[in-house]
């Protein structure tokens, strides 16, 4: 018999869950301990997107919203990196959303109470699906920094939300990447409700300076991992033991 | 035996913030010129209304609140307890007025799963918003099932099963609330 079975999350290499500096977190965060028990079917299996729901600009926020191909503000970027398992396996068919604010720091939502100008070119809004060796790239722009209301006014570091799906619902992830040298990110809460200090640096994009020297843009790198999945093999044993 | 132990550490979870729905459901914001359909609007595209169950709920805060900007992501397998790729994956957000997500969908049946035990039927959900650095993962069980069995209730205390069982409310509709926090919080999973 064959069983497979998600690697346990280490929680030391997350945010804490309950961290007072991060506000809004005080009436929504859960107190108790979660249940643990071993990796069944929904944890293992899909969903898995098709090629088919990509459209041709998903991954090009610098035109999917613009209005006759007028750019949007903000000078442009590429972000790009692979998606891997925690064995190093590359993740072919992964599907990456991002989202970010404008280069004024305002995001395309009736909740953001931000008085920065919207940009009529840009919603922020982006999507692809990784290559057979887990590749993906973004063009975008860079989006600015943003004041918001936490124990007092306080500003987020640039950064572009990352939503993935592996292989699996287990695999599940949603993050943040930052850029580098930026003197905000020291500063931020939610940064700092990650503990391990490698962990905090894993989030942050590196610069490529050999790409963004050749092209009219800069480029980011940002490395993905999702949990691996094990198999586990149980010779001579009856099913159901 | 088992294969080699892992290399590389997870990429750590960032709080999905207020502003999640512009990457996972633009759609539903009204920016409209980008993706023809969010993703999980429909859960299973090869079923007739007729054939499809209802779970309504509200998700509370601390305080009592019932939220409107928190993303709900549910998957399941079909009625015959098949998980397929293309199918069983949905995304909900709350109304903004009644402060209720809704749920339609195939009334998922019972597996026997890898480790050879009979899985009572559920839908896997989680929940993602401001607030929550990472995000949360439950279930939903059917209150008019078969449940003595099943290996994730069998290790939960009677109080604390009670809130992972959606109330039947009338024929083929269910009612599932989730609260976050307090004396009836929910019982989440470290998946
Ligand atoms: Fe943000």
């Amino acid at each position: 018999m064959n069983v497979k079975s998600l690697v346990r999350r280490n929680y030391a290499k997350h945010p804490r869950i309950d961290f007072p500096d991060y506000k809004s977190s005080t009436f929504r965060a859960p107190k108790n301990k979660k249940i643990s028990f071993s990796s069944s079917n929904t944890e293992i299996l899909g969903p898995i997107f098709n090629k088919n729901i990509i459209g041709k600009l998903d991954n090009d926020l610098t035109l999917n919203f613009s209005r006759n191909k007028v750019s949007p503000l903000g000078h442009k970027i590429i972000v790009y990196g692979t998606v891997s398992d925690q064995f190093s396996n590359p993740i072919k068919g992964a599907l990456i959303e991002i989202w970010q604010a404008n280069a004024a720091g305002k995001y395309l939502h009736d909740n953001d109470e931000n008085p920065a100008p919207i940009d009529p070119n840009f919603a922020g809004c982006g999507r692809c699906l990784t290559s057979s060796s887990g590749y993906y790239e973004f063009l975008t722009i860079q989006p600015g920094p943003y004041p918001y209301l936490n124990r007092g006014i306080e500003w987020r570091p640039m950064h572009i939300h990352f939503s993935i799906f592996g292989k699996s619902f287990g695999q599940r992830l949603i993050t943040q990447m930052y850029f580098e040298g930026d003197p905000l990110i020291k500063i931020c809460p939610m940064v700092n409700s990650i503990g391990n200090k490698k962990a905090k640096n894993s989030l942050i994009g590196v610069l490529d300076t050999s790409r963004s020297n050749t092209q009219n843009l800069l480029a980011y790198k940002f490395d993905i991992v999702l949990r691996g999945i094990k198999q586990t093999y149980f010779e001579n044993r009856k099913e159901g033991l | 035996m088992e294969n080699a132990k892992e290399n590389l550490d997870e990429t750590p979870f960032q709080t999905a913030g207020p502003f999640l729905h512009i990457g996972c459901m633009p759609n539903a914001i009204k920016i409209n010129r980008i993706y023809q359909n969010d993703l999980g609007e429909i859960p299973f595209m090869n079923k007739k209304d007729a054939d499809l169950i209802t779970i309504e709920g509200s998700v509370f805060d601390g305080n009592g609140v019932a939220l409107d900007d928190v993303m709900i992501e549910t998957w399941q397998c079909d009625e015959k307890g098949q998980f397929t790729e293309e199918n069983g994956f949905a995304r909900l957000m709350p109304n903004h007025l009644t402060k209720k997500f809704t749920l339609k969908t195939v009334k998922p049946g019972s597996y026997i799963g890898y480790d050879g035990k009979t899985h009572s039927p559920y839908v896997s959900l989680s929940i993602s918003s401001r607030g929550l650095n990472m995000t949360l993962n439950t279930r939903v069980y059917f209150e008019d099932d078969e449940l003595k069995n099943d290996p994730l209730l069998s290790i939960i205390d009677e109080v604390n099963k009670k809130n992972l069982i959606a109330k039947k409310i009338k024929k083929n509709s269910y009612l599932f609330d989730i609260f976050l926090q307090g004396d009836k919080e929910t019982i989440f999973l470290d998946i």
